[in-house]
């Protein structure tokens, strides 16, 4: 079974305005709520691609009612903690127009020691039968910042490899602990041991650099449309155009899902990163978050520029 | 219809070394009335509900009362749910669980709930817990289904 963390899972409210400006007034031409966090949205789209996986993590209050409901009726399996408080809700407004979104993000509720230790148990419990663990997102407070190192620690005493989604100091804490394959969010993230992550020259040397840590797969964005893959075989750019291009929102998360999806059917490096980057560009077609099927990802596979760079 | 498909895949459980104070708390969070014990593997190893604490908080000769207008007063109650408080899931919970497996009917699953008085039962696959049944869920997934033959 493949597991998913999400320590900090949120509802997305995703607002679609024709033309956004700050200090306006505006009606909204659509809404769209869905649960939201890294690890939730992979269980979603694995759930599409009809791959099972165990959603776990802390939920609390009204909005962790809502999660939780939404993954038992996808028949998605849970095992969150409910915790006092309540799960934080992210807004995002697409402007339709300018082709531009902005994000807010609430921090998220208060986890306890005694609620991580029991998490902690939980955790150790499923382990005995998982065959990759996937963590993403920010964390909540009260978890320490190098929480995702020992999540990491126990699935590869375990010999069970890692995924990690995530950005700023819980990510460069987990990549010390070497997890399999590693995204990094440039969204919260400009720099990585010093080097600026903004031309493909530097954003070559920094996942390179990751990757001489022990990470196998290291995944980062490139502009808006792409990303560079750094694997043992080489560093690798795909892209997509953004023709009918609606909202990233979820394509990340899509990718992710896409190369999980690869690596289970043992695709070939280059199939892998085009179909995970179709999936992502499936997902950014429309406003709803996930994909629609498998054939829908596999149609859009002529359009992704695959490139070896390395 | 198979019960994997109307079941909870939930995995909320607790251990066997659960205090009980612990799992009030918990049943309280996650707004369930009972719920599996597993050890360290996964396995359903028994199951509490909260008639069983609330059974283990009153006197012994409860059971022979007909009438639950016999409670002692709420001090008594109390003090007795606080000692109590400390003692490990272990000592109270049913420790010869009712689980079905996901290939069993939804019709007989109801019913062996419905004879058993129990509200909530694990879902095993080889003995590791993979989710729960709500009466509750089934009585409304009967009621929308078409009519079938009588269970026997």
């Amino acid at each position: 079974m493949i597991v998913t963390v999400t320590l900090n899972p949120a509802i997305d409210e995703e607002y679609v305005v024709p033309e956004f400006r700050p200090g306006g007034w505006f009606r909204v031409s659509r809404v769209q709520r869905s649960p939201g966090g890294k690890g939730i949205n992979v269980s979603l789209i694995l759930k599409q691609l009809g791959v099972e996986t165990a959603a776990m993590g802390f939920l609390a209050g009204f909005s962790g009612e809502y999660v939780r409901d939404v993954l038992r009726k996808a028949q998605i399996t849970t095992n969150f903690l409910h915790v006092r408080g309540e799960t934080r809700t992210n807004v995002y407004i697409v402007d339709e127009v300018g082709k531009v979104e902005t994000g807010l993000a609430e921090l998220g509720p208060y986890i306890s020691e005694d609620e991580i230790a029991r998490f902690l148990s939980n955790y150790e419990r499923i382990l005995k039968r998982t065959e990759l663990v996937v963590l993403g997102g920010s964390l909540p407070p009260g978890v320490p910042q190098d929480f995702y190192c020992e999540l990491i620690r126990l699935a590869k005493q375990r010999e069970i490899p890692t995924l990690i989604d995530a950005a700023g100091a819980p990510l460069l804490a987990a990549l010390d602990e070497g997890p399999t394959y590693a995204k990094v969010d440039q969204r919260f993230m400009a720099n990585y041991e010093g080097v600026a992550l903004n031309s493909l020259d530097n954003l070559i040397e920094a996942v390179q650099r990751v990757h001489s840590h022990g990470v196998e797969w290291v995944i980062a964005s490139y502009r808006t449309y792409g990303n560079v893959f750094c694997t043992h075989e080489g560093v690798f750019l795909a892209e997509f155009d953004r023709k009918g291009i609606v909202s990233m929102f979820g394509s990340g998360e899509a990718l992710i899902a896409g190369l999980i999806l690869g690596g289970r059917e043992r695709m070939e490096t280059k199939d892998r990163i085009v179909f995970g980057m179709a999936a992502a560009l499936e997902n950014a077609l429309h406003v709803e978050k996930g994909i629609r099927d498998r054939e829908a990802v596999e149609r859009l596979i002529p359009r992704i520029r695959f490139e070896r760079l390395l | 219809m198979r019960i994997c498909e109307v079941m909870d895949r939930d995995l909320t459980a607790l251990s066997a070394e659960t205090t009980l104070s612990e799992a009030i708390e918990i049943l309280t969070r996650h707004r369930v009335s009972g719920l599996p014990v597993v050890d360290g593997a996964g396995r359903v190893v028994g199951f509490i509900s909260e008639k069983d604490i609330v059974k283990a908080a009153l006197p012994g000769y409860f059971d022979y009362l007909q009438d639950p207008s016999f409670i002692p007063d709420y001090g008594q109650f109390q003090k007795r749910l606080k000692k109590i408080g400390k003692d490990p899931v272990s000592k109270i919970m049913a420790k010869e669980v009712i689980s079905f497996s996901e290939e069993d009917s939804d019709f007989y699953v109801a019913i062996t709930l419905i004879r058993n008085h129990l509200k909530r039962a694990p879902v095993v696959r080889d003995g590791i817990l993979v989710g729960v049944v709500n009466r509750a869920d089934l009585l409304e997934r009967i009621m929308l289904e078409e009519e079938s033959p009588s269970f026997a």
